[in-house]
């Protein structure tokens, strides 16, 4: 039910008791079978052929209507909508709101992560299965549940206002939360599975080479973890900036783009909804790819972490 | 005892279910102590309390004098080396060596004397300098084990600990590496705990050896003393003895004792204590056991030394050795040279004599 699992990465299991990497002179040549290697690849493979098939059906059927949305729209159509100061303003609060949602979910989910992966208390797979909750919630739910703490008299809602002036119905300050609620689980389930894949014994190879707990962490632990986080922040933000019905409840106004394409569908029809969700969909998807990228592209080369 | 520079005292921890028990431990400087014992005896926990991972519920843990065994990891200068080395994989060579260089001189104690070496020194003194910009993933194990013995010795470390780190290494590897560890630790004089459940690591490294089981040291001593004279059964089966055997002492003439097996009696050397009557175990490792061609004359009933009487049963050839498993009034392991068993044409039926040097035979109280 969680993103658990995904996105493994198998470089940064190195290590663990791993023997194959030590013996590059070892290993006679493999026996598999009566026939030679080149014989066997040519063998057709009746399951994965036919699995083959039956998960490229679903490929389509995921590619194919952003394809089909994409094609409805020119290069004229999209810059019309792209110069609507309603829609600009729209997206950038998307990304803002996004982008401060993923800071959070970093700042406090990956030493959350570290803790589960690292230590053993009463009640972790309770704790486990808290964090995956909002991924079970409907989220209208969610919204409807943050409004009841966060709203003019909840309990976290009404200290907030009158101790230091912060609402959280109709700001940026709301629209965080409800993107924080439904998208911080990847953030720590994914850090959670790279701290896992850190051999402990090079941490405590780190320790009795003087460094201490933090320096340890710091120099080592999140620097191979880094992967595994990276991973989790990203989905954190694809999450984040592609949600509505927590949004929606919590925060109509100021409107975030996928609130934004929804009140236009309502008002206008869906070819100016349809121009400004293709216009979203270019912009979220390439920074996606750009994180990704960075995650991917960054880290894990030798010499360069410290 | 002189020159003893790290010593354990009655050390007790409980990790988890798992207890280590009143542990005893010491090794001089230059020493090399060897931790045997069967998987999940505490050896690894043993390890892991020295360096502080574990804390411990009563003993002390001295070096120089000093106990270290509430100090954090970082205060104690062990230099640990894990199985597969355990180099950091995000780190180039020089780096790793470095790290810990970096971490002192940072520390908010750093001033007094500095922190002595540099990377560059180290790598040359343990002939890896021109790894220094490597990624350690490429490395091979003895490449491997340099840069793990360079990064621990750049701490200056006053003890050195090893955990099984050749169990995941093929026979030969493993042989090029023991020497090689074997060659640096000594020659930086600096004490060592080696803990393994391999027989040969024991042999080769060891100065002393403590055999470990469930929590305790259940024997420590030479090489000699553990291979050749176990304290118990399980000990003796530990080390591959490959013939231990139910016997009962039947009576003493001056020094040797005599002890009925199966069907036959051998003579052993006393150890003074010996009950007559008494149920013993019997160890006489194949290695001290050798076979005659029954018609070489007999040496005579010298005192100290057993000539019985064996038909073989068995033979294995294991290549440069064959087993030979022999009747003697009750079965006994040898060793010959495989080109002898076929030059002598050894063969099941066959009969011989074998000869066991009195000093060779073990008795240890039946448990």
């Amino acid at each position: 039910m969680s993103s658990r699992g995904l996105h493994r990465d198998p470089d940064s299991t190195a290590g663990s008791g791993a023997a194959a990497d030590l013996s590059p002179t070892t290993g006679p040549l493999k026996s598999e079978g009566p026939w030679p290697a080149v014989l066997r690849r040519r063998r057709p493979n009746a399951l994965f052929l036919t699995f083959w098939l039956i998960g490229s059906l679903l490929v389509a059927f995921m590619v194919l209507p952003l394809i089909g949305l994409g094609a409805t729209q020119t290069g004229a159509s999209l810059a019309r909508v792209a110069r609507m100061a309603d829609v600009q303003q729209a997206i950038w609060l998307s990304i803002e709101a996004s982008l401060i949602t993923v800071a959070i979910a970093g700042f406090a989910g990956v030493p959350l992560a570290y803790v589960l992966a690292r230590t053993r208390f009463p009640g972790k797979a309770i704790l486990g299965a808290v964090i995956d909750l909002p991924l079970t919630v409907p989220h209208t739910v969610s919204g409807i549940a943050l409004l009841t703490v966060l709203g003019r008299e909840g309990i976290l809602g009404e200290p907030a206002n009158a101790l230091a002036g912060m609402k959280f119905w109709g700001t940026i300050a709301g629209i965080v939360a409800a993107m924080l609620f439904v998208s911080a689980p990847y953030a720590v389930n994914a850090a959670r599975i790279g701290f896992e894949a850190v051999d402990p014994r090079l941490e405590k190879v780190a320790r009795t080479l003087g460094l201490g707990p933090w320096r340890t962490f710091f120099a080592i632990t999140l620097p191979l973890a880094w992967r595994g986080i990276a991973t989790g922040l990203t989905l954190t933000y694809a999450r984040a900036i592609s949600e509505f019905g927590a949004v929606v409840i919590i925060a109509y106004y100021p409107m975030t783009a996928p609130v934004r394409i929804y009140d236009m569908f309502l008002r206008f029809g869906l070819d100016d909804a349809a121009a400004a969700a293709v216009l979203l969909l270019i912009i979220t998807i390439g920074l996606f790819i750009l994180f990704r990228y960075v995650a991917y592209g960054g880290g894990s080369r030798p010499g360069e972490g410290r | 005892m002189t020159g003893v520079t790290v010593s354990v005292e009655n050390l007790s921890v409980r990790v988890g279910a798992f207890a280590l028990r009143n542990l005893n431990l010491s090794v001089a400087a230059g020493e090399i102590l060897v931790l045997l014992g069967p998987n999940g005896a505490g050896k690894s926990v043993t390890l892991e309390t020295i360096a502080g991972f574990h804390q411990p519920k009563s003993g002390r843990i001295l070096v120089h004098g000093r106990n270290i065994a509430r100090l954090p990891s970082e205060d104690r200068r062990v230099g640990l080396v894990f199985q597969n080395f355990g180099l950091f994989p995000h780190l180039s060579v020089a780096r790793n060596v470095a790290i810990g260089l970096d971490a002192r001189r940072a520390a908010p104690d750093a001033g007094a004397g500095g922190v002595p070496g540099d990377v560059p020194e180290l790598l040359a003194h343990f002939g890896i300098s021109h790894l220094a910009d490597r990624d350690p993933r490429g490395l091979s194990a003895g490449e491997k084990q340099r840069v793990a013995l360079a990064r621990a010795f750049a701490n200056r470390p006053d003890l050195f600990l090893f955990d099984e780190p050749f169990s995941a290494l093929d026979a030969r590897t493993r042989d090029q590496l023991r020497e090689d560890l074997d060659h640096f630790v000594r020659a930086s004089g600096v004490p060592a705990v080696f803990v393994t459940h391999d027989h040969s690591d024991a042999r080769v490294l060891a100065d002393r050896i403590a055999v470990i089981d469930d929590g305790a040291v259940i024997q420590e001593g030479s090489a000699t003393e553990i291979f050749h004279r176990p304290i118990n059964p399980f000990v003796a089966n530990f080390v591959g003895i490959e013939n231990v055997l139910p016997g009962r002492i039947e009576g003493r003439t001056g020094e040797y004792l005599r002890i009925a097996i199966g069907r036959s009696a051998v003579q052993a050397r006393s150890a003074g204590d010996e009950r007559d009557g008494q149920r013993v175990t019997v160890c006489i490792r194949a290695e001290d056991v050798s076979l005659h061609s029954a018609a070489r004359p007999e040496a005579g009933a010298a005192p100290g030394l057993n000539e019985l009487s064996a038909r073989i049963v068995g033979l294995a050839n294991l290549g440069t050795l064959t087993k030979v498993t022999v009747d003697c009034g009750f079965n006994l392991v040898a060793y010959v040279m495989t080109r002898q068993a076929r030059e002598l044409g050894l063969a099941p039926g066959a009969e011989m004599r074998a000869a066991i040097d009195a000093g060779s035979i073990h008795a240890v109280p039946y448990s």
